[in-house]
């Protein structure tokens, strides 16, 4: 058998191992399920909403705070300085454009608990890392940081410092939430603009 | 004999590659290809179910408890496998769940739990896998935000 015959065999083998290959070009988990099932069960991967609401108070540009509701959820409300990507554009987009820098912690929240714990498995099984949710979501943030107050005669400075920080984050909610829609998208288009060039891109 | 002597150059570079590409199609011990696929039914919301709705599902139920222990949805009395969400991945807890014929439930009092293994196995090819919830409108918001319009944003 001459090298052009056996150079053939293998091109057909190759193609037969071709040919039963998943046709689909889709993005797929590409951890092992074991580590993936370690790293989200870490309790680390929750952030409370006292949490998010010093981060927010303090506009930390080390977080990313990622709403996954609908644009309309979005436009009615949402915790200050966060972006909407909607859970299904997760799954139907390559998460890399907006996972992609590594000093960011990025937060994913919804009204719930399903979706942002969906979409930290998904994330994180893409193999993108510094991936959390807020625990309890959106109803958790308006139980605990919208609707606090304090009961009591004497508060210890640790309280005191959990309600000041909700306090301002409620203000900042506030805020933010009431600005009529055609200042809200313009407040929002500036931080998207404010976050392009802090990272250096074009426009 | 001959011919396997004539394409032992080419038969040894396809087969082990042809044995890598069965393993990784065809192996229950990792994530299926296209993660979108897998998790169509957490966006259209039909992988929730609430216990009274249990009964609209066909075949016998498996009702699998994620806790340390104890069990994580109140009037869950009937019989449950308590598998602690770490050890969810241990070969005879896959086979069990594998080799089930029905649908199996996923609980836990931890919801955030129950949502993250359902993800995974899921991923992994498991299908007719729910969540049971005592709160099927977890994801709806309950609370009413009122815009303050005398607010005006500081500079």
């Amino acid at each position: 058998m001459n090298i052009r015959e056996k150079f053939s065999v293998g091109l057909l083998s190759l193609g037969f191992i071709l040919a039963l290959l998943p046709l689909s070009g889709n993005r797929s988990f590409n951890v092992k399920p074991h580590r993936l099932l370690s790293e989200v069960l870490d309790e680390k991967t929750y952030f409370t909403v006292d949490q998010v609401a010093r981060f927010v108070i303090s506009e930390d540009s080390t977080v990313q705070v990622i709403d996954l509701r609908s644009p309309e959820e979005f436009r009615s409300m949402n915790i200050p300085g966060s972006v909407n990507i909607r859970y299904d554009e997760l799954l139907d987009n390559d998460p890399g454009s907006f996972l992609n820098n590594e000093n960011i912690k990025y937060i994913f929240y919804s009204n719930g608990d399903f979706d942002s714990n969906y979409a930290l498995v998904i994330a994180t099984g893409l193999n993108y890392n510094n991936i959390y949710v807020m625990k309890g979501g959106l109803n958790e943030w308006f139980n605990t940081v919208m609707n606090s107050s304090f009961k009591g005669e004497r508060i210890s400075a640790r309280e005191n410092a959990l309600f000041e920080t909700r306090t301002r984050a409620r203000k900042m909610f506030n805020e933010i939430n009431s600005l009529p829609d055609s200042l809200k998208l313009k407040f929002i288009e500036s931080k998207r603009v404010a976050a392009k060039k802090l990272d250096g891109g074009c426009e | 004999m001959s011919l396997i002597k004539n394409y032992k150059v080419v038969i040894a570079v396809v087969l082990p590659i042809l044995i890598l590409v069965l393993f990784r199609s065809f192996g229950t011990n990792h994530f299926k290809s296209d993660a979108k696929k897998w998790a169509e039914p957490s966006a259209m919301r039909s992988n929730i179910i609430t216990i009274e709705k249990t009964g609209t599902l066909s075949g016998e139920k498996l009702f699998l408890n994620l806790d340390d222990g104890g069990s994580g949805i109140n009037g869950i009395t009937r019989d449950e496998l308590n598998i602690p969400s770490d050890s969810i991945l241990c070969k005879k807890y896959l086979n069990i769940i594998r080799n089930h014929d029905g649908p199996v439930l996923l609980f836990s009092t931890e919801t955030a739990v129950s949502a993250r293994i359902w993800m995974i196995l899921s991923q992994m090819g498991y299908k007719n896998i729910y969540i049971l919830t005592n709160d099927a409108d977890n994801e709806v918001f309950k609370s009413k935000f009122r815009p303050d319009t005398l607010i005006r944003p500081e500079h």
